[in-house]
């Protein structure tokens, strides 16, 4: 190139000197040579330049609209009479979902609180099924649940109806941008008149570049003495935004102004309107840059766009002169004085009146203390929601196309999760246990699978080890039900009530070493029944159990439960030397819970396009065990634990009576304490320990247990789900006699047995009475053959 | 950014044939449509004789149960799949709500689903009336198409059982 221009002017320069000589035809031609020479060099670079520019900005322009983060959001929360609901549950519920208290809730995302009586003004939102507009509604809550709800406009009880979720992330893993989109309809229209008054007066009228607006900001700025008004038109800002760069130098802003002028050949005035709202650069959060106006007006004031005060968009458009110099929270004086100032034009170019803009200049900034964070509010669940994901799509399908995801998150269930976590380890410190202890936790639906908090460390904003997730550590007592349901399953051979041994035992382990289980009070209990041996966890008479079921077949239990982990098939297995996370045991539990019927743990539910098409669903889906009536038989066990045994203290600690399942477990020298605990809606398991596996002093009951009913006592609980499936039924036994016995009877209690493995004899007790009255009804029942 | 301009490509490409092609016929529903009136809904109602055992339910599952019921009349399956398991998250133990989820499984022809939801139903339903017949006459053709013959023909014969079982359980 450089060649070729010293070639032209050694041209130039020749044919001055022809001219001079006078020779006019010659140099009529020369002239026309060289208008054809810097003609066709124009063409040459000018074409390919300005075709490469607009390939630039066009490819910029598409690509943003795919170009946006997933967004993620909790379970929304269902509303119905009768529903158990807490007021500080419903509360936070609100709160979570960005929801304002006022006096009355006139406008969406307000509610209106009196006593137990809400006035809750729900936005539209389009949910997996569907979009819902917005309502207005009265909800009355009675102690801990809802009484009623009716609609605001006196149409009567609305049925369900659901809040519109919170937002608790967006997943860009590729940029590390935030936005949210707005389309130009739903955009304020204080925003739209509002920008193009401040910013560009000729938007509707020029093609990309004003010449007239730059003059006019010129001759405002020197009346002012300082740039109260930018020459950019809003096209021209846009370029500038997709390239940002600090560099400001001629070449930039004539390129700048050649894409403009593309740009509107191109696309519509409205449609680079909404790019323009939904890509100007708003602030920055650590690493993430704040794009658009709808990110900024969560970033700022946590809250939609829609819901916006005037003076609030005044300081928003007030920013695009300069995100970080008015930015309100580091600059609020100077901030104030700009959107005073974009007020003023408001009122000048009678979008405001006059007495409306000064009343609204004299409001504060009206920006939230702590920005309202993009990714970090529930760092743990959303590692599960990654991971999920991940397993699931594309990463191209989720970092570009600005998706939204469906999960289980119950934002106050977190609350109380972490809550319970934070909080219960301070009390155990207070007890004399260490300072550095840390816990995990999982909270789950019994049924679905649905995970709604899940909690990685003491400390609710930390984001590092996830160790819910991750934590591998030994679980102790926490495997031996599944010892007790794998003899459960050979129901010719054991019931609940089978007698087994609780005395020394002494294996020689491959090693050569001799391995004796001792239990944890040191002593050994003699015989019991098979029940009772697990309901006090004692470790002898598990291990005889466990050997006759055989440890390779507990470790394929383990499997069929949903868990593929690696485990040693040695006898220190059945005292569970076994290393499993929180999520991994939740996953077993769940199973068992569910009477049988196992689920994968989910993290999402369905996730949309945005304009709210559904992608995928993750529908609902079971995978029945076989041999459910030993799970149930084995459920009944487990309240039993809690009626009676190593989790005994639980009742109190809730201070509550409904019956539950549980297990407690503690590995050797107290370095883990586990405790899985159900109800018949929500499974839990919690893990209390140190992170460098020393002994920590913690047993299940003396920390996870406690840690779990802190949670348990702030979620409601419904009792346990003891109905027997086909093929087991409860029957009045003794359990001493191991006999069949009268509900009237001493010592007569009601367990449950598979079909054939009810004892055979009859207390005398009950044999006198049919003596007298013949046969029970229930007995007869009870005898009758198909 | 080839990417993205593949992506435009792709989408322009897409967006053309659309215009250019006619909209495909709409497709013709799965036998299974039918199948479930014609083999478990009908005769389940045929051999109960109007003797119905229903727990009471909430006015949020009575809603959401007849938007699933309109949603599958609409042969929208996907959508009232979802609105039952709203249901069944508000009432996970209700056996109706998991046997009319059988039954829209069946309409998917995901045996395997509709086998299982049926079978949980009725682990922790009624097991007598209308309710039992329907859950073994859903097993009963899931087993068909499980490639269960036998099995399918002893869940038929538990159907017409199902009047005169006693309940188990509590």
């Amino acid at each position: 190139m450089f060649s070729k221009t010293a070639k032209s002017r050694s041209s130039q320069r020749g044919s001055r000197g022809r001219e001079a000589r006078g020779s006019k035809p010659g140099s009529a031609r020369r002239l026309f040579r060289f208008l054809m020479l810097l003609t066709g060099l124009g063409i040459g670079i000018g074409v390919p330049w300005v075709i490469w520019l607009d390939m630039q900005v066009r490819n910029e322009f598409e690509g943003r609209i795919w170009d946006l983060p997933s967004r993620v959001y909790a379970r929304p929360l269902s509303l119905y009479s009768g529903q158990s609901i807490a007021k500080d549950a419903l509360l936070t519920e609100l709160k979570a979902a960005g929801y304002r208290q006022v006096s009355a809730a006139t406008t969406a995302g307000t509610y209106a609180v009196n006593g137990n009586r809400f006035d809750i003004h729900r936005r539209a939102f389009t949910f997996e099924e569907g979009a819902e507009p917005a309502i207005r509604f009265l909800l009355q809550l009675g102690s801990d649940s809802l009484v009623s709800l009716s609609k605001a406009s006196g149409a009567g009880d609305p049925g369900l109806l659901r809040l519109d979720p919170a937002e608790i992330a967006s997943i860009y893993p590729l940029h590390e941008e935030d936005r949210s989109l707005v389309a130009l309809k739903d955009a304020p229209e204080l925003l739209v008149t509002g920008l193009q008054a401040v910013e560009d007066r000729q938007f509707k009228h020029h093609h990309g570049v004003a010449l007239r607006g730059i003059a006019r900001a010129f001759w405002a700025n020197i009346r002012a003495g300082k740039a109260v008004q930018g020459g950019s038109t809003l096209t021209q800002q846009l370029v500038k935004n997709y390239f940002l760069s600090s560099e400001r130098t001629l070449i930039r802003k004539v390129n700048e102004a050649i894409m403009a002028v593309l740009l509107e050949r191109h696309y519509g005035k409205a449609q680079i309107l909404e790019a323009y709202i939904n890509e100007i650069f708003l602030g920055q959060q650590g690493k993430h840059a704040i794009h658009g106006f709808g990110r900024a007006s969560e970033f700022y004031f946590d809250r939609p766009l829609q819901e916006l005060e005037p003076e609030q968009i005044a300081l928003l458009i007030g920013m695009v002169r300069g995100a970080s110099l008015y930015n309100p929270r580091r600059n609020p004086e100077r901030a104030l004085e700009r959107r005073n100032q974009v007020l003023e034009v408001f009122a000048s170019t009678g979008l405001m009146t006059q007495s409306a803009a000064k009343a609204a200049s004299a409001r504060p900034l009206g920006v939230t203390d702590e920005p309202r964070s993009g990714g970090s509010r529930f760092p743990a669940f959303l590692d599960l929601v990654r991971r999920q994901l991940v397993r699931d799509y594309q990463p191209s399908d989720l970092s570009s196309e600005g998706l939204k995801i469906f999960t289980t998150l119950a934002p106050s269930d977190q609350k109380y999760a972490q809550q319970a976590v934070t909080r219960g380890l301070e009390e155990l410190q207070q007890r004399g246990l260490p300072a550095d202890l840390q816990a995990a936790l999982v909270l789950a639906d019994v049924a679905s699978g649905e995970v709604r908090a899940l909690v990685s460390d003491r400390d609710a904003g930390s984001d590092g080890f996830n160790r819910a997730l991750d934590a591998r550590r030994q679980i102790g007592s926490v495997i031996k039900p599944l010892i007790y349901l794998l003899a459960l399953e050979h129901a010719a051979d054991y019931n609940l009530l089978t007698r087994v041994t609780d005395k020394p035992i002494s294996l020689r382990l491959e090693n050569g070493k001799i391995w004796s289980p001792e239990n944890y009070d040191d002593k050994s209990h003699g015989e019991m029944a098979l029940m009772d041996a697990l309901v006090h966890s004692y470790n002898q008479a598990t291990v005889q159990v466990g050997l006759k079921v055989g440890v390779a077949n507990l470790i394929g239990k383990i499997r069929q439960l949903g868990v593929d982990a690696d485990i040693p098939a040695v006898p220190s297995t059945l005292l569970g030397a076994v290393e499993l996370t929180p999520i991994e045991v939740t996953q077993i539990y769940q199973s068992l819970a569910a009477g049988g019927y196992s689920v994968p743990l989910r993290a999402v539910t369905a996730v949309l396009t945005p304009t709210g098409e559904l992608l995928s669903r993750y529908p609902l889906r079971f995978m029945p065990l076989e041999n459910r009536q030993a799970i149930a038989l084995l459920n009944f066990a487990l309240t039993q634990v809690v009626e009676e045994g190593t989790a005994r203290s639980l009742h109190q600690l809730l201070g509550n009576e409904t019956p539950i399942a549980g297990k407690t477990g503690t590995t050797n020298e107290k370095r883990d304490s586990w405790y899985v605990g159900y109800t018949r809606d929500r499974i839990a398991v919690t893990w209390v320990g140190l992170d460098d596996n020393r002994p920590a002093g913690v047993t299940g009951s003396n920390a996870a247990m406690r840690v779990w009913a802190g949670l348990f006592r702030s979620v409601p609980i419904e009792a346990v789900d003891l109905r027997m499936p086909d093929g087991a039924n409860f029957v009045w036994v003794d359990k001493l006699q191991q006999a069949l016995t009268d509900p009237s009877c001493p010592g007569a209690v009601q367990i449950p047995f598979i079909e054939g493995s009810e004892p055979q004899a009859s207390t005398d007790c009950l044999q006198a009475l049919e003596k007298t009255n013949g046969k029970s009804s229930w007995r007869k029942w009870f005898d009758r053959k198909d | 950014m080839i990417e993205k301009i593949r992506l435009s490509g792709l989408i322009i490409l897409l967006l053309l044939a659309a215009c250019s092609s006619q909209q495909p016929p709409p497709q013709e529903p799965p036998a299974s449509v039918d199948v479930v009136n014609q083999r478990v809904r009908t005769p389940a109602s045929q051999d109960s004789a109007g003797v119905q055992v229903y727990s009471l339910q909430n006015p949020a599952v009575k809603q959401l149960t007849a938007q699933a019921h309109d949603a599958e009349k609409a042969g929208n399956l996907d959508q009232a799949g979802a609105y039952l398991e709203r249901a069944l998250r508000i009432e996970p133990g209700d056996p109706q709500l998991l046997q009319h989820m059988a039954e829209i499984k069946l309409q998917k022809e995901d045996w395997q689903q509709a086998l299982n939801f049926a079978e949980r139903s009725y682990d922790i339903g009624p097991r007598v009336g209308e309710i039992c017949s329907r859950n073994w006459r859903t097993i009963s053709v899931a087993r068909e198409h499980l490639n269960d013959p036998g099995g399918a023909s002893v869940a038929e014969q538990r159907a017409t059982q199902c009047m005169n079982t006693r309940p188990k359980g509590f």
